[in-house]
């Protein structure tokens, strides 16, 4: 009997892990304790000024980790992201009217998340090498158009990610739309669902799902993200800069892990790679309220990414 | 009689308040070569950010590691801060070259109401966000070692780029008797300091008939000042004057020239420990514009006067004469490193503890 007991508890271990969702209660309490312990130890991390500097050291992370969630959904891994954050800052810089460069930093993206998709879907390579390909066209074109920071944004994109709106702090908007959007598009649609499938086996062509055109619409809509993100970094800091996303790529692929998202595929859930995101800012925010080193910081985050990816099998992911 | 009499007392109250006004100003060394900017003479109200210790002063640092200048600039700040017992906690951030986490770190460092920011910006964008909500927050701020789109920081201590460059060019002009070719190594990429530096070069070369037929970034370092000047070398090793904005590049530059067993031509140098020995050995044509690496502590004396209630200017610059060999020779150090620069407030263990040989 006790036997049959714990048969049936393990398979429902077993059930929980293999759910859609994957381990994202697993951050959440690491979160918890670790804002908690933050809370303790750093007079100012609770404050409401801190929180609200959390929510916009964290907007382009979210934005960024929910499109790479998208692409590792359906096994693949967008390092380009980077690229086309710097170059949508670096386009917005250009001295024009922001009905041209708004436009503009949105259509590069449909281009660049285009190239990845259909490189990756329609020649088969592998997405490291696509997108890292990518990489290096887009920040050839970044360095051409904008080869120093500097530059004037559009007013009206500083004052959306600086301002306020009916007395809310514009960067908390922009982190409950993203959310919004996020959620819509993993939970809330047809094109979510068929990533979870697609992602999970070889068989979704067999089920009617169109796997080819829904991993191009996933390498889309990942740019379409970078863009925002590198629209809200612009406004943060009033000019275009050609480095400035170089680190996301690595930490947003970090988040979405952390959130427990599998890098196989399949297996991920929105609210773990907010999770994912709000802990990587949190040690950012926290470490410097404790006075840490940038180069420890770093440290640990590369340290984290080895456990999250340490957890999650070579041969399982395909790297 | 009487209302003359109180006119007189009037005015003598005001012109003795201005004098003392001026004079607290001026009384405040915030290091040598530091002056008011001339014909700006805003100043700070006495006892505007007067309070009591123990303070808590931030730095937000565009890069600590950025290159060996940088690095003592942080050390230079942290000394300064560590020899006031009434500064109860000195908070550098360091950006490590990175706008966003510049912007971030400000925020942090607001978060954490300090009583004072020195900031040293990134871009001249970087930090202007971050200066006006600090300002906004009652927090005094200095700038020193960049520049800022914004002029709502409290005090700002320029190191004069464009004089810096000026000088290295005005070196070259003479001693090429204006015409000639010369290669430029440039700083990091969109640093103020760099762009400044380089609108010197190309103000001392208005009017002269020197080209520059080779120019690229070496970043301070000086393992990316050597690849640069290297390949300059390998394409073409004919060069009248080298323009090196920053003395790790320039050494890297005679060692290049040194391997292939090339006569060094006159090249630009800085006030570099590794420099100065390499100047005094080869006895090359060169100049050492100064720009010390005290400037880090500068910024955490300007806080200190603030915060003591001193009166300050709103603009200081920084621009002295060039260093001939001569003043290299009274400055050599040859029992510390190479990464030493000067003029230098670190005390003698510090010296010996970061840089000592031994």
């Amino acid at each position: 009997m006790s036997a049959k007991i714990a048969g049936t508890r393990i398979a429902g271990v077993v059930s929980a892990r293999d759910s859609r969702h994957g381990l994202w209660f697993l951050p959440l309490l690491v979160g918890l304790i670790g804002g908690v312990a933050l809370a303790a130890t750093a007079a100012d991390f609770a404050t409401t000024q801190n929180l609200l500097n959390l929510a916009a050291q964290a907007a382009p992370l979210l934005l960024v980790s929910i499109g790479q969630m998208l692409v590792v959904l359906v096994r693949g891994l967008d390092l380009s992201v980077g690229s086309v954050i710097s170059l949508s800052t670096a386009i917005l810089s250009i001295d024009a009217p922001a009905t041209v460069t708004i436009p503009a930093v949105f259509v590069m993206a449909l281009a660049v998340g285009l190239v990845n998709g259909v490189a990756v879907t329609r020649f088969h390579v592998h997405p490291i090498i696509a997108t890292l390909s990518v990489t290096g066209i887009a920040q050839g074109i970044t360095m051409l158009v904008r080869p120093v920071a500097g530059g004037t944004i559009p007013p009206i994109v500083t004052v959306l990610v600086n301002g306020e709106f009916l007395g809310i702090y514009m960067p908390l908007i922009w982190v409950v739309v993203a959310i919004l959007a996020g959620w819509k598009l993993i939970h809330g649609s047809r094109f979510g669902l068929h990533l979870f499938a697609i992602g999970g086996g070889d068989t979704a062509d067999t089920f009617g799902i169109a796997s080819r055109r829904n991993i191009l619409l996933a390498y889309v809509a990942c740019s379409t993200f970078a863009a925002l993100a590198g629209m809200f970094l612009a406004g943060r800091i009033a000019s275009g800069d050609p480095n400035i996303g170089t680190q996301y790529a690595v930490d947003s692929i970090t988040a979405v892990a952390l959130g427990g998202t599998q890098l196989a595929g399949g297996i991920g859930s929105l609210q773990g790679t907010v999770i994912g995101t709000l802990l990587l800012s949190m040690l950012a925010n926290g470490m410097n309220l404790l006075n840490v080193s940038s180069f420890v910081q770093t440290a640990i985050k590369g340290l984290i990414l080895l456990a999250v990816i340490a957890i999650q099998p070579r041969k399982t992911i395909g790297l | 009689m009487r209302g003359a009499l109180k006119k007189f007392g009037v005015g003598l109250l005001f012109a003795t308040t201005m004098l003392v006004g001026a004079a607290s100003a001026q009384d405040v060394q915030l290091m040598n070569g530091v002056v008011p900017r001339p014909g700006d003479d805003r100043k700070t109200e006495l006892d505007q950010f007067k309070k009591d210790g123990p303070w808590k002063i931030g730095m937000s640092h565009f890069g600590v590691n950025a290159n060996t200048w940088t690095v003592q600039m942080a050390h230079e700040a942290e000394a300064a801060a560590k020899l006031d017992p009434r500064i109860g906690q000195f908070i550098l951030l360091d950006a490590n070259i990175s706008q966003a986490k510049q912007v971030a770190d400000i925020e942090d460092l607001i978060a954490q109401k300090v009583d004072a920011i020195i900031v040293t910006p990134l871009t001249p964008t970087s930090a202007d966000a971050g200066i006006e909500k600090a300002v906004a927050a009652g927090i005094p701020v200095i700038v020193h070692t960049g520049l800022t789109g914004t002029d709502k920081y409290t005090v700002d201590i320029q190191g004069g780029g464009e004089h810096f460059g000026k000088v290295m060019g005005d070196f070259l002009v003479k001693k090429l008797g204006g015409k000639g070719n010369i290669w430029v190594l440039r700083g990091l990429p969109a640093h103020p300091e760099d762009i400044n530096r380089y609108k010197g070069l190309q103000e001392a070369l208005k009017g002269t008939d020197i080209k520059i037929v080779a120019e690229d970034a070496g970043k301070w370092q000086y393992d990316t000042g050597k690849q640069v000047c290297e390949t300059f070398y390998l394409n073409n090793p004919e060069v009248d004057g080298i323009w090196s904005s920053g003395a790790d590049m320039t050494r890297a530059c005679m060692d290049v020239f040194q391997q292939y067993g090339a006569k060094i031509p006159p090249i630009t140098g800085e006030g570099n420990n590794g420099f100065f020995g390499k100047w005094i050995e080869t006895g090359i044509d060169s100049i050492a514009p100064e720009y010390g690496p005290e400037q880090g502590a500068a910024g955490v004396r300007a806080a200190e006067a603030l915060l003591e209630g001193k009166q300050l200017y709103k603009r200081y610059v920084y621009e002295p004469d060039g260093w001939d060999i001569e003043m290299a020779k009274k400055h050599y150090r040859p029992d510390l490193s190479a990464n030493v620069w000067f003029p230098t407030s670190l005390s003698e263990a510090d010296l010996q503890k970061y840089y000592g040989k031994n």
